[in-house]
């Protein structure tokens, strides 16, 4: 197998070169051609499943706080402070009243710490198919979700086996993703297992970088990580009421060192459970006064999730780095145009 | 001397006399000496049940033949060793500076000079809740500093390598500000976490007012300015020049409280996680919690503490006094941190006695600063250092670690701690 090795996460994968010459590069190219074929694909899947595609708000009061120490930009909207989405998940469950199967193809920026720049997988700026799916459980959008990325796989393969290959992938290194094969194993097994290698991981936490990329290297194919615990992710994943402490989501690893391509969940719809769950990631509910009105007057159950759309090139792809996929890279702690 | 600080009800003339004179101020004049006779002050004023309890260094003393041996020579004073490892940090004394929060005495000149003078120390440093969403971090595209940036640049001008460290409060509304996002993604703060010397504090109240969130007095301008973010209240009179502005306390459930702590571990894995409670009536059950999620310190401020800005019946009425606090946590599980009216060596070794791995100087630093900008706070520290080695040696002990409840007597039967076997291990690296 041939496959261009990621560089480990201890060296920068290189740095973008000066905007105008990165743009004119072959290999951006090659990757934008992989790109655009990637969302017809993506968009076309979607709607033979019966979703809508709605183009989500930039900005709001709030966003997803989600977590792991990136920040939120900061934006002034005729002298409220609002914030620039890091992602849209609020707005896809307020959503699902009108709007039972829906999709976004969403803009994100997230001004994460620098200590992500090295990863290969940030960009600042970036992009996600984002779904939500009402009445749905996780299973239901693991099925989308796993669904999603086999037609993607197959389509660039059918349309740009040309562009594939010159950029260096083997078409039986796909094979598993384009069969529909994909493991599972809960977070409790992925610490287990991480413990076991002699990696330092914190049982209630997220997967840390290095981790992920541990047990991305080793898997021949995508598998689903379930169970994370509660503390590691936003107020919006349910927990289960069998296991408290557990929460009713999962990411989605790409093999071969590429790493998490997707997280998702069961949502949490309960209004006084939204509540203490805010409380519980140190949020204030006063801030979330539209959505939390929203919950009072009821949010369907559903399950969702985002799948990072220039993760997603670059696994397709096989290039080192996200900002090799994006036209305009913004690296973590890194001043760009 | 800038001398524009006062603080009744606290010993302002004797820490001012510290921050000039240092270890000089730990004795008598020595003028007196051989012509006067001394004794014990007849009742010390101002003194709680901390303060009542006597510090009663034993006759056999094993540790101090552990320290002879290992010096092959007698130990004295000068051989105890105040290096602490508090709160993942190390630290050159068993000291730390407490927060001063966003009052108007705790965030200005004094607060930088305090930062400075802390850091040559070698001690860690809290910065108060609030200072974002009042002072502000930084305006784009000018050279402005907020109040925050200005500490932490003071700090790290003058810390030596390997010691001491940062520590960040947020608060409910400095959560709508995102204080800890903002600073972990801060290139400037890279330098800190690299070397380990960057902790977040989660706080859910305050020693001079429990159950309630921060006041401070502002004016009617910065009234208007903040009214979206605070509630801001007239209880000075309509047509006062002050407004009193209030911050929330949070809502805090154990369950709430272990999410949070393992959210704060979870997003900011290069930070310390520290925790500050009020002097609650449960505070042994919400320090143990803290600890079984992960804190790597937690601090509780006595009744005693605070920069002082509560209302009256607070100050009088409410909280558990540090003794009694202390007492209700007994044995730590972790590393404890202890602040409220701490300036001095005997009071410090107390509450390290009593299980406290640091103490905090709040008061006594601002007054000590605003004694000397320049020294002020090293000299009361060194006068406290010396008090410490002096106190900590008498008990035949060479280590603030080693110090247990048994080093203390206290005449109120009902604020006697419980002794527990001496241990050294309990605020591991």
């Amino acid at each position: 197998m041939d496959l261009p090795a990621p560089t480990a996460d201890t060296t920068a994968p290189g740095t973008p070169p000066p905007l105008g010459e990165h743009l004119r590069s072959p290999r951006l190219r090659a990757a934008m051609l992989v790109q655009q074929e990637a969302l017809q694909a993506a968009r076309d899947h979607l709607r033979g499943e019966g979703f809508t595609e709605l183009l989500p708000p930039l900005v709001g009061p709030v966003t997803d706080p989600g977590g792991r120490g990136a920040k939120a930009l900061d934006v002034d909207y005729y002298g409220h402070p609002y914030k620039l989405m890091t992602s849209a998940i609020l707005y896809k469950q307020a959503s699902l009243r009108g709007f039972p199967r829906l999709f976004y193809i969403a803009p994100n920026v997230r001004v994460e710490p620098e200590e992500t720049a090295t990863t290969g997988r940030h960009l600042v700026e970036f992009h996600q198919i984002d779904v939500e799916i009402a009445g749905a459980s996780r299973e239901d959008a693991q099925e989308i979700a796993a669904g999603l990325l086999t037609h993607v796989t197959e389509h660039v393969w059918t349309t740009v086996p040309d562009v594939l290959t010159g950029l260096g992938r083997v078409e039986a290194d796909f094979a598993d993703v384009r069969a529909g094969k994909y493991d599972t194993r809960t977070h409790q097994e992925a610490v287990a297992r991480l413990l076991s290698l002699g990696h330092p991981q914190n049982p209630d936490g997220e997967i840390d970088w290095a981790g992920e990329r541990i047990l991305s290297l080793e898997s021949d194919r995508p598998f689903f990580v379930d169970d994370y615990p509660k503390g590691s992710r936003g107020f919006y994943d349910r927990e289960d009421p069998e296991r408290p402490g557990v929460l009713r989501n999962f990411d989605l690893i790409a093999p071969h060192g590429f790493g998490e391509l997707v997280s998702g969940s069961e949502r949490e719809a309960d209004y006084a459970t939204l509540v203490t769950r805010m409380r519980e990631s140190g949020e204030n509910p006063a801030k979330y006064a539209w959505y939390l009105k929203e919950a009072r007057e009821g949010i369907p159950a559903s399950a969702g999730f985002g799948m990072g759309l220039q993760r997603l090139v670059r696994f397709l792809t096989g290039l080192d780095a996200l900002w090799q996929v994006s036209a305009y890279p913004k690296l973590p702690g890194v001043i760009a145009p | 001397m800038t001398a524009a600080l006062t603080a009744p009800g606290f010993p302002e003339e004797a820490v001012r006399a510290r921050a000039r004179h240092g270890t000089a101020a730990v004795f008598p004049d020595p003028a007196a000496y051989g012509s006067h006779l001394f004794g014990p002050t007849p009742a010390p004023a101002g003194g709680d049940a901390l303060d009542r309890m006597r510090i009663v260094p034993p006759v056999f003393m094993p540790r101090r033949l552990e320290k002879l041996i290992d010096l092959a020579r007698e130990p004295e004073f000068g051989d105890v060793d105040l290096t602490t490892r508090a709160g993942g940090f190390t630290a050159r004394l068993p000291l730390y500076l407490s927060a001063f929060g966003s009052t108007r005495a705790g965030s200005g000149d004094l607060a930088v000079h305090a930062s400075r003078q802390a850091a040559r120390l070698g001690i860690p440093m809290v910065i108060g809740e609030n200072m974002v969403p009042v002072h502000g971090y930084r305006r784009s595209g000018d050279a402005t500093r907020s109040a925050l940036l200005a500490r932490v640049e003071a700090y790290l001008e003058a810390a030596p390598d390997g010691v001491g460290g940062i520590v960040v409060q947020q608060s409910t509304e400095d959560a709508d500000s995102e204080v800890w996002n903002l600073l972990y993604s801060d290139p400037s703060f890279r330098p800190l976490l690299e070397s380990g010397r960057l902790a977040f504090e989660l706080k859910t109240g305050q020693g001079a007012k429990p159950g309630l969130g921060g006041m401070t007095v502002v004016g009617r301008a910065e009234a208007e300015q903040l009214a979206r973010r605070f509630t801001v209240r007239e209880v000075f009179g309509e047509t006062a020049p002050h407004r009193l502005r209030c911050a929330t306390p949070g809502t805090f459930t154990e369950e709430i409280l272990r999410q949070q702590l393992r959210f704060m571990r979870n997003n900011f894995p290069k930070a310390r996680t520290w925790v500050k409670f009020h002097p609650g009536r449960d505070i042994g059950h919400a320090a143990r919690t803290a600890w079984a999620a992960g804190a790597d310190a937690v601090t509780v401020d006595g009744a005693e503490g605070g920069t002082g800005w509560a209302p009256g019946v607070f100050l009088d009425h409410v909280g558990l006094p540090l003794a009694e606090t202390l007492r209700r946590v007994g044995r730590p599980d972790g590393c404890l941190l202890a602040t409220g009216g701490v300036w001095e060596g005997g009071r410090a070794v107390r509450a390290l006695a009593l299980g406290a791995t640091a103490v905090g100087l709040g008061r006594a630093a601002l007054v000590a600063v605003d004694e000397d900008p320049e020294h002020g706070l090293e000299r009361l520290v060194d006068a406290l250092a010396l008090e410490l080695r002096l106190l900590v040696s008498a008990l035949g002990a060479y280590t603030p670690g080693a110090l247990t409840p048994e080093d203390l007597w206290s005449p109120d039967q009902d604020t006697a701690p419980d002794p527990w076997p001496a241990t050294t291990a309990r605020c591991p690296s």
